[in-house]
């Protein structure tokens, strides 16, 4: 082995050696940063009978900060999070409609998009039927209906709590 | 160094003091720590700046056009002001603050009702860090107008827009600590941005907010974002950004580099380009403002010879004003934190989101370009696509000449996306109520600072 070519390996080592040093430190920090995985979410929560979610109401289950909503005699478990920026969309009573306060997305029962800067309606948990109770599974958050989805969408029963048309 | 007695080079006395003080600072401890008396004579007043590390920071001499307050509106120095008062206050806030969503809010409250001084120390922090971001902003303004970040600084600039990130970083990570509705919707809103990066945008979001939602993971990592990691990368850009300066010097001619051109087209037919040349190959030696005699009229040359001392020491000539400066600022946040409380309203509840759910002041512009547009465009692309020029902003614009006659698509272009930025945070700021509607200001405010 000549001068250069051991100058050469130490040279490449230094270099190596530094990129590794970065390498764990990167690691290490992502590893204290990512989420580890929690109790919270994910189970299949029993939120009650069928005979107790009348047509066309939803009801609020604070233990998976969730809705359920029967549409139409059709049962939804739908997200609280606005699929927009994350707020915690409330019902409003007067018009029958999800609204959120933070930027004026609007929703129908069924969480279908109506108008505001969401890009898509609110996300849904799946809802299944053992006999008579309704189980919905918190572990599979399904991406809201598309923005064109209609099928659910019912005139406002009354005035907008945001002041929307 | 030589020993100098200070009673000696005293103008007007006499005789020697013998009073307790002047005895101590005769003495050896004294004379250990402090190597020479303040001596009102040029050699000491260069000896001030050559031998005290923290004034070493300063040239020992500038020109006098920098002691105009015009000159840089000592924004930038009023920034480094600000966070020296936010240091403090926050070292103080520290001793009484648990990073914890069940203790937070509660030493909020214990801070406004049981620590004296405690509101007072809150108010001081949170009208520092709401100046400092102006004030960071401002200088940024100040220096495109002036078209100082041009050769030679313009990596300086990128560092000083980098500090601004940081700034906000510090800003937007503080915000969240008091566990109030206000913080923790905001920094909701804040984070869910993320989310829309293209491909790891979810996953981002993960290692921001360290769960599905924000909660104790979010404060903890705030808080160890605002109290350790941004105060050291911050102290470390700052040194270089002010030593940069300090290397770059505090002024230089504004019209160099144009006088420079012109000279040349008027050079006669013929004459030798070598002057031009060799500028060019090394700028930096020339200066740009290289001539052959030969070929420059007597007029230039004595142009070019302009008096020499046209310079003043910094100490006490600059330092004085930046300790009026510092003074005032002070004086500034203390008014504004007497008269105004910063907020706090509820505990946090992820269940119930305030009307309507407002970002900082400086993401109002972001929100509310965001309630008109694709999240993805509004929220990242614009943005981001902002960010990226400011940081290439030396790189992109060329033009070496600082003259504002001569660089008008420059400062029109600036000016203009200045003006949207402000006016989109104004309507955000002030112009939203309630499901985002319009609103008069007047009518009501649902602004907090």
């Amino acid at each position: 082995m000549d001068d250069k070519s051991r100058r050469d390996f130490l040279r490449g080592g230094w270099k190596l050696g530094g990129a590794l040093l970065i390498g764990a430190a990167g690691y290490t920090g992502y590893e204290a940063l990512r989420p580890l995985a929690s109790g919270a979410g994910g189970a299949k929560i029993t939120v009650g009978k069928t005979s107790s979610f009348a047509t066309d109401t939803n009801t609020y289950v604070s233990a998976g900060r969730m809705y359920i909503v029967n549409a139409n005699d059709y049962l939804f478990a739908l997200s609280q999070k606005c699929p927009h920026l994350g707020c915690h969309v409330p019902y409003c009573e007067s018009s029958g409609r999800f609204e959120c306060p933070c930027h004026g997305s609007i929703y129908d029962l069924a969480g279908e998009y109506i108008t505001g800067p969401a890009p898509r309606g609110m996300d849904r948990y799946e809802v299944t039927l053992e006999g008579d109770n309704v189980v919905v599974d918190t572990s599979v958050l399904k991406a809201g209906p598309a923005r064109g989805a209609k099928t659910f969408l019912t005139p406002p029963k009354g005035p907008s709590c945001i002041g929307k048309a | 160094m030589v020993e100098i007695d200070p009673n000696k080079l005293e103008p007007g006395r006499t005789s020697v003091d013998h009073g307790l003080t002047a005895r101590i600072k005769r003495s050896d401890p004294w004379r250990s720590a402090f190597r020479h008396a303040q001596i009102d004579t040029p050699r000491g007043r260069a000896l001030q700046s050559f031998s005290n590390v923290f004034l070493h920071v300063y040239p020992v001499k500038i020109p006098k056009r920098v002691l105009n307050l015009r000159y840089s509106l000592r924004l930038g120095f009023i920034a480094a002001v600000l966070f020296g008062i936010l240091l403090v206050t926050g070292i103080y806030l520290m001793f009484v603050y648990t990073p914890s969503v069940g203790s937070a809010y509660g030493d909020m409250q214990n801070l406004k009702t049981g620590v004296g001084f405690g509101q007072l120390i809150r108010n001081v922090h949170r009208w520092s860090a709401h100046l400092m971001v102006l004030v960071v902003a401002l200088h940024l303004v100040r220096v495109f107008y002036a078209g100082a970040y041009k050769k030679p600084r313009e990596f300086n600039w990128v560092i000083g827009v980098m500090l601004l990130l940081i700034t906000l970083g510090f800003s937007f990570t503080g915000y969240l600590l008091p566990w109030d509705q206000l913080a923790y919707w905001a920094v909701t809103v804040g984070t869910n941005l993320v989310h829309y990066v293209p491909l790891v945008g979810g996953r981002l979001q993960d290692l921001l907010i360290g769960g599905p939602q924000v909660g104790q993971n979010t404060l903890l990592r705030f808080y160890a974002l605002h109290v350790a990691v941004l105060p050291m990368l911050l102290a470390l850009m700052l040194t270089v950004h002010i030593w940069r300066v300090r290397k770059d010097g505090f002024a230089v001619e504004r019209t160099s580099v144009g006088t420079f051109s012109e000279a040349a087209t008027e050079r006669p037919a013929g004459a030798a380009p070598a002057a031009e040349s060799m500028a060019l190959a090394a700028p930096e030696l020339y200066g740009g403002r290289v001539r052959l005699l030969g070929v420059v009229d007597r007029e230039s040359i004595t142009e070019a010879a302009r008096p020499v001392d046209d310079t003043v020491f910094t100490w006490p000539h600059l330092l004085v004003r930046h300790v009026v400066v510092a003074l005032g600022t002070a004086a500034v946040v203390l008014g504004l934190a007497v008269l105004f409380s910063a907020p706090l309203r509820g505990l946090a509840n992820p269940n119930l989101t305030p009307e309507p759910a407002k970002a900082p002041w400086y993401f109002a512009g972001l929100q509310e370009l965001l309630s008109r547009f694709d999240p993805l465009v509004a929220g990242i692309l614009l943005p981001g696509g902002a960010v990226l020029v400011l940081l290439l902003l030396p790189y992109i614009d060329r033009n070496p000449d600082t003259r504002a006659s001569h660089r008008k698509v420059a400062i029109a272009l600036f000016s203009l996306l200045l003006a949207i930025a402000v006016i989109l945070t104004v309507i955000g700021t002030f112009f939203r109520g309630p499901g985002w509607q319009f609103i008069a200001p007047w009518t009501h405010s649902y602004i907090e600072f």
